[in-house]
């Protein structure tokens, strides 16, 4: 009997995937346990195992596509068996026990933006049946609208580097037929153009219109040069990390009244005793002091550590930074749980585990959720200054700049000093301008205050 | 103080086209040269090494003719005369550019130039020096030998050019380098009866070409030619004796009468008074200049083996004259980056655009038609069977995106494919374009069609029912 393989669910928050990749083909065997298709989800990239074995008898669900969860991806059967009605085939709700497990792998992309444990707002959706309208399926090639035009108008617009559809056709229904071919041929003048074999050749497969193509080539000949600045300039689906970065800082963005307070830092002495710490062989990343006297600060004024959706506010006793890193893909914002338990060297620690595994894709979606303040530190990336958007499900995000030498006044003197400017962005539904400056000067008196780092190294 | 639209430094292969190009262009032209006109590609390279291979090739020929039927003895060459020969073509294509610069209106200024400004020159000549003034300036100086410290001051040590003003060629030589410029003169050398050693201290020799390609040419050169090969480690001590030249290579000794040093060549760029512009050297040496040749000073361009790039005349030539158009017009050009090589060594080689070496490096997917000479009438005709012509095509559209030939006339027939490349032709359209039976440019043509899966003069792979 045919079975249905379907994309897997997986945890509690994930209600659509990405299929990446088949690693079978219509017409295989598939065993029990073997890997048959790749997923990518907001968290992370896994490989599905099939649950049932049998052969391949249909891919239903092409790579590229994004279903939501439960949906049926492929049938499998015995061979020569008939493939199932599509009306009979189940639909993504009424689908009951798992079908394939995902075994959680390294994860190539990984999620952008924690989201908090508790869902922080009351109408967030439950796992849905049709897919969200926040990220539509990319257009699928395998499935076209169809199109009434003859077998021989298909082949000459084909032939001659033009899409179809843009033909307009004089059969019945709009059926386009090879003279309407002829005659949009002549109209615009298509014997003229001239292209290069390759150019041509590349136009055909990746299905460009040769109109759309614009002649940089010697005497006005189009080069397959032009081909490509076509296929770049195509509209192509987000990666599924940045359309999870587009939905959720989009909500921030839009739904949490920010406000942002910036101090200057002077790390001078806090950087001559990181130093004298290096030659005595314990090394700290600058990271870590400051996610020590945030964790600290936060201790104080959990305020900062809290959440609101506007009509309740919610404080919340663990204290988890959220720490951006940045990748070629994106951004991830692995976790540091209880961060204020950590002693200066464990938290130093649990920084470098975290961003090689952020750096290398391995970040578990576990490490990737449930922080209640989040740091972004852009030491390393040469600017003066910045604003962050709060990671949603959270009050405040602090932004860190370069730490550079300023001349700054001290005791009516102008002197050079190592000055690193912190800027807090705030939700001014949860917290006002005074506390924002408490909180920022309450950071910034630790980073400055070196015998309060004497005694926790 | 004379001014000047436009003023070439160095009259090579790529500063005198330039000059030419600048002048027809309307500029008003100056090219500044210190030795002779034609640079080292005309006096102590292409065309020197190409008119003693002339010779050489046609002994080597003689001496194996009776594989063709015939019977030759007695048959000598005579180096003095050679060389003679060489010196006279070499004067009359001199003379040549000499006439061209005239009639093109360029005036050709014999001396020595250095900046004073980013726009003002001084020369140094045998006369009263001058200062010349231009609103663009086009540096083409070239390239020298590189002499490794290795090796002592000697006139048994040469470089090429040293050994191509010699008008003898020694019993037993010492090539050290295994580039173009080795092999082409282990070559040349051991078709006219010298004994040749060649070192490299890379694992095989002509590290630029494809490993089927380099196969084939160190096979003749191992087996046809006598020439020993010394790969993969490098020379560590040299002593010169009375009557030869000892090169130590691990504990192995090797002895010539003479060594010929041909490690690489490095720009010539002291003189320029490059400092006094402001126009940093990168690490190796090279001027750095943008893709219109332009160098951090917009007005100054410079071109040829001055710049990062394959050290070939035509490049030189073809540098030339887009800086001459550059320097002259309003809508700036393109270098071009599409150049081919030809390297003559036993058999020849030609290579134009990508290899398959450079494909697999970058990942690109790729399809490669490869047609042996052994299976074209025409080089079987002529006695000349080895070697293949092949292509690299975009697995996708077919596009030729790269050639290598190694076999008769390689140098020749890499031409074609250069163009079909440049005019980015596919396999399907140039496996149509008919091809003149019967000769070796056919060879193309079949390995377009090896490229389309349907060889007519190869066994395809048999089809299963």
């Amino acid at each position: 009997m045919a079975q249905f393989l379907v994309m897997p669910k997986f945890g509690q928050t994930s209600e659509e995937a990405t299929l990446v990749k088949w690693r079978v083909k219509e017409g295989d065997t598939v065993r029990k346990g073997d890997v048959v298709f790749e997923i990518e989800t907001d968290k992370a990239t896994m490989e599905v195992e099939s649950f049932f074995e049998g052969m391949l008898l249909k891919i239903i669900v092409p790579e590229g596509e994004t279903v939501p969860v439960q949906s049926p991806v492929a049938i499998l059967g015995q061979p020569g068996e008939a493939i199932p009605d599509p009306a009979t085939w189940p639909k993504p709700e009424a689908s009951s026990a798992p079908a394939s497990t995902p075994p959680p792998l390294a994860s190539a992309a990984a999620p952008a933006p924690p989201q908090t444990s508790p869902p922080p707002t009351p109408e967030r959706r439950p796992t849905p049946a049709t897919a969200p309208a926040t990220s539509p399926p990319p257009p699928s090639p395998s499935a076209p609208t169809r199109l009434a035009a003859s077998p021989r108008a298909r082949a000459l617009a084909r032939s001659a580097a033009l899409d179809i559809r843009r033909i307009p056709g004089s059969g019945p229904g709009g059926r386009i037929v090879e003279k309407d071919v002829r005659a949009y041929m002549e109209q615009h003048g298509v014997d003229r153009i001239r292209i290069t074999p390759a150019a041509k050749q590349k136009a055909i497969r990746e299905g460009i219109h040769l109109l759309d193509l614009r002649p940089s080539g010697a005497d006005g000949r189009i080069v397959v040069a032009d081909v490509d600045r076509a296929l770049a300039e195509r509209p192509k689906p987000l990666s599924r990390m940045r359309q999870v970065i587009a939905e959720r800082l989009t909500r921030s963005a839009t739904t949490i009244p920010h406000f942002y307070v910036t101090v200057a830092v002077d790390m001078t002495d806090l950087l001559a005793f990181r130093n004298a710490l290096k030659a005595a062989g314990h090394s700290y990343t600058v990271t870590a002091f400051i996610l020590e006297a945030v964790a600290l600060t936060l201790r104080e004024m959990p305020a900062f550590n809290s959440v609101t959706d506007g009509r309740t506010a919610q404080w919340r006793g663990a204290i988890h930074l959220g720490m951006a890193v940045s990748l070629e893909q994106g951004l991830v914002v692995p976790v540091i749980r209880d961060a204020d338990r950590l002693t200066l060297a464990e938290l130093s620690d649990a920084i470098q585990a975290l961003v090689t595994k952020a750096r290398q894709g391995r970040l578990t979606p576990d490490e990737m959720t449930g922080s209640t303040f989040t740091v972004s530190n852009m030491g390393m990336l040469n600017v003066d200054h910045f604003t962050a958007i709060i990671n949603p499900g959270e009050t405040a995000i602090l932004a860190v700049a370069s730490t550079r030498p300023a001349p700054v006044v001290r005791d009516g003197r102008v002197v050079v000093r190592e000055m690193m400017n912190l800027t807090l962005s705030s939700d001014h539904r949860m917290v006002d301008g005074a506390q924002a400056a408490a909180f920022v000067n309450a950071v910034k008196a630790k980073l400055e205050d070196v015998t309060l780092w004497k005694s926790l190294t | 103080m004379e001014k000047f639209d436009v003023i070439v430094v160095g009259a090579g292969p790529g500063g005198y086209p330039a000059a030419i190009r600048a002048a027809q262009l309307g500029a008003k032209t100056a090219l500044i040269e210190r030795e002779v006109l034609g640079g080292t590609c005309l006096n102590w390279g292409c065309i020197p090494t190409k008119l003693l291979l002339a010779g050489a090739e046609f002994y080597h020929e003689v001496r194996h003719a009776d594989r063709l039927g015939l019977q030759t003895e007695g048959a000598r060459p005579d180096y003095a005369k050679l060389w003679q020969r060489k010196n006279e073509v070499v004067e009359q294509l001199r003379n040549g550019i000499r006439t061209l610069l005239k009639s093109n209106g360029v005036t050709a200024i014999k001396g020595t130039a250095s900046f004073l400004t980013p726009r003002r020159l001084a020369v140094q000549r045998e006369r009263e020096p001058l200062v010349l003034e231009a609103e663009r300036i086009i540096l083409a100086t070239g390239s020298r030998s590189i002499r490794p410290r290795l090796f002592p001051a000697s006139s048994r040590i040469l470089d090429s050019r040293a050994f191509l003003d010699q008008d003898r060629m020694p019993a037993a030589l010492l090539i050290v380098g295994g580039g173009i410029i080795g092999c082409e003169f282990a070559c040349l050398a051991a078709r006219l009866g010298v004994t040749v050693t060649l070192v490299e201290m890379l694992p095989d020799i002509l590290a630029i070409l494809d490993a089927d390609v380099r196969r084939e040419v160190r096979r003749t050169m191992e087996r046809q030619l006598g020439i020993r090969l010394r790969c993969g480690a490098p020379i560590e001590e040299v002593r010169e004796e009375r009557d030869r030249v000892r090169c130590r290579i691990g504990d192995e000794w090797l002895d010539a009468e003479q060594v010929l040093v041909a490690v690489g060549r490095t720009p010539v760029t002291e003189g320029l008074g490059l400092d006094r512009i402001g126009l940093s050297l990168l690490p190796s040496g090279h001027i750095e200049t943008d893709c219109y040749l332009r160098t951090r000073h917009a007005s100054i361009f410079a071109i040829g083996d001055l710049i990062p790039g394959p050290q070939l005349a035509h490049r030189a030539t073809a540098e030339g004259l887009t800086a001459a158009w550059n320097a002259t017009q309003r809508h700036p050009e393109s270098r071009p980056t599409l150049i081919p090589s030809a390297i003559f060594t036993a058999p020849e080689v030609g290579t134009v655009g990508l290899t398959e070496e450079e494909a697999k490096q970058r990942g690109q997917a790729i399809r490669v038609g490869k047609f042996p000479f052994a299976a074209l009438g025409k080089a079987l005709a002529i006695g000349r069977a080895d070697g293949f012509v092949k292509w690299i095509a975009d697995a996708g559209t077919g596009q030729l995106l790269g050639a290598q030939a190694v076999g008769p006339a390689a140098s020749d027939l890499i031409a074609e494919a250069a163009v079909a490349i440049q005019g980015e032709w596919t396999a399907a359209e140039f496996g149509r374009v008919v091809h003149a039976h019967p000769t070796l440019a056919e060879a193309w043509m079949e390995a377009a069609h090896v490229l389309e899966g349907r060889p007519v003069h190869i066994p395809g792979e048999k089809k299963t029912r």
